[in-house]
């Protein structure tokens, strides 16, 4: 097969009306891929942030808790994917959201974590010099100025949890992966590679995304284009 | 329960990692022979380099040294490169699964769609390799008992409930938890429904063999698993194998295939055959469960086998 040829083939999948369809169509299997990812992502976003926010504002515990949220990093998530599911969590969408959840936590904690950590010292000295409380630190500037680093954080785990969601196909999970795995199977390269542009595509996507929003709510990118329109 | 089945697959993964380094070579194995004999030549054992196989290996390069050769072990990774090296005589053996090796020369000889020359009798495909191989200068000896091919397993409630043999479960419809091409291939799905009258209503799509097929099984999610026949874990699990009764797997029986330079040696036909009527299928599961699941190694476990049934 020369490489033209195959990359024909991948397009003549993509753009198949069959495979658009049904339940094991692209449609269905970016839905499962997008709902196992989520879920992951949100349930990462509640569990490490408000760890990641306090242990930042009141300055202790960082290191410990960073350390330890990196072991989850050192485990290969496939190990710890199987495990599970031969495990308590049984085969399925449980198991692989919970191997997800590890993996996501690592990248939110420690960046919010450092985020909260590198608000200029000076500026939280002045809030408290105006009398403001800790928890009106912690929200009015502490928060608003960490922000682009905690989207940093939230930005990196969506972009691996997508790319590592294709690993639920290994346990019924479902998602893009099952492209890959069924590619590989049948030997179809076209499906094989189709599936992998498709969630590469997607994590593209969502990556995209976070870079607009993380535009729009930067605090000094917000005060330029006030200054701005001020001119 | 649960916790021994974890350990068992940590215990596969690190033998995995081990078998890895193991690939780098095995070159210390020119000067062990025996001392009795006189030198009858060097032989080069193939070996596909994955537990089955590398035991296979080490049980021939046993068997060997004891008959007066010179053996020693290479890892060649797949067919496609040791079988021109049998034709060459760069490799002199390789232990092999008869009806793969067959149907590999066939396609090579007849092209893509060939008509099958492998059955599921141990016998006629020997007979059918040695056809084939007869051209190109390669000879099979006799076929060890030990057999290796597709499985599929129940759990042993649901065994009993439907029949240990597959003919027993003719127009039961069944999950079968298996590989994302079973649906394709002539002895998974369409077998099982043509030869047994099974209804597949849905194909889990867990691998050969893997962990997540025996939970899907053992859980209750499919009746029926794909594995091998050499799978040593099933007995812990509470699995069996559902008796292939109509023959509907080809005969992958282990089988010594012999090069160029030695096809005609009738010594080192003897020396490989002796181990033929020994090893069963059981056999080898446990031998397997000896490097994959308690991390020895291949060549202790090899001897340990020989010695025990008296040929070494």
């Amino acid at each position: 097969m020369t490489t033209m040829s195959a990359f024909g083939d991948v397009i003549a999948w993509l753009t198949d009306p069959d495979n658009w369809k049904g339940p094991a169509g692209i449609p269905v299997r970016t839905w499962e891929h997008l709902v196992l990812s989520g879920v992951s992502l949100a349930v990462v976003c509640a569990l490490a942030l408000p760890l990641a926010l306090w242990l930042g504002h009141i300055g202790k515990g960082g290191a410990l808790a960073v350390n330890v949220t990196n072991i989850g990093r050192a485990v290969p998530v496939f190990a710890v994917l199987v495990l599970l599911a031969i495990g308590p969590l049984g085969l399925g969408v449980r198991a692989t959201i919970a191997a997800l959840i590890l993996f996501g936590i690592p990248p939110v904690l420690t960046n919010a974590y450092v985020g909260m950590r590198e608000v200029d010292r000076d500026t939280v000295e002045a809030a408290r010099g105006m009398g403001m409380t800790g928890w009106q630190m912690l929200r009015r500037v502490e928060f608003p100025l960490a922000l682009p680093l905690i989207l940093t954080g939230i930005r990196l785990a969506a972009v691996q949890i997508i790319a590592t969601a294709t690993l639920g196909a290994f346990v019924l999970g479902g998602g893009l992966g099952r492209f890959i795995n069924s590619g590989f199977g049948r030997q179809d390269q076209a499906e094989l590679v189709g599936g992998a542009v498709l969630v590469a595509a997607l994590a593209l996507l969502v990556e995209g995304c976070f870079e607009l929003l993380q535009r729009r709510l930067d605090p000094r990118q917000r005060v330029a284009r006030l200054s701005e329109r001020r001119v | 329960m649960r916790s021994q089945r974890v350990l068992s697959l940590i215990g596969i993964l690190a033998s995995a990692a081990m078998l890895a380094t193991a690939c780098g070579g095995d070159d210390n194995q020119l000067d062990s022979t025996d001392s009795g004999n006189q030198d009858k030549g060097a032989v080069v054992i193939g070996s596909a380099g994955f537990t089955e196989i590398q035991l296979m290996a080490e049980m021939y390069k046993l068997l060997l040294d004891k008959a007066g050769y010179t053996s020693s072990i290479k890892v060649v990774q797949n067919r496609e490169v040791y079988e021109p090296a049998l034709e060459k005589g760069d490799i002199d053996v390789v232990p092999d699964y008869a009806a793969t090796m067959v149907e590999f020369l066939n396609i090579k000889a007849n092209g893509e769609g060939a008509a099958l020359k492998a059955s599921n009798d141990k016998d006629e495909t020997v007979a059918a390799l040695n056809e084939l191989g007869e051209p190109l200068g390669i000879k099979a000896l006799d076929a060890a008992e030990a057999v290796d091919q597709n499985a599929f397993v129940a759990t042993t409630e649901v065994a009993a409930d439907k029949g240990s043999k597959l003919s027993d479960w003719d127009g039961e419809s069944v999950v079968l938890a298996a590989t994302e091409e079973c649906p394709d291939r002539p002895f998974c799905q369409p077998g099982l429904e043509k030869t047994y009258g099974l209804t597949v209503t849905e194909v889990l799509p867990l691998g050969f063999g893997t962990a997540q097929v025996k939970e899907a099984v053992t859980s209750g999610k499919a009746q029926l698993g794909l594995t091998g026949t050499t799978d040593a874990t099933l007995e812990d699990l509470g699995l069996v194998v559902v008796e292939d009764d109509k023959g509907l797997q080809l005969a992958d029986n282990l089988v010594p295939v012999v090069g160029k330079d030695f096809a005609d040696d009738t010594e080192l036909a003897e020396a490989l055959n002796a181990l033929a009527g020994e090893l069963t299928t059981e056999d080898l599961a446990g031998l397997n469960k000896k490097v994959d699941g308690e991390r020895m190694k291949e060549a202790d476990v090899a001897k340990e086998f020989l010695e025990s049934k008296g040929l070494l």
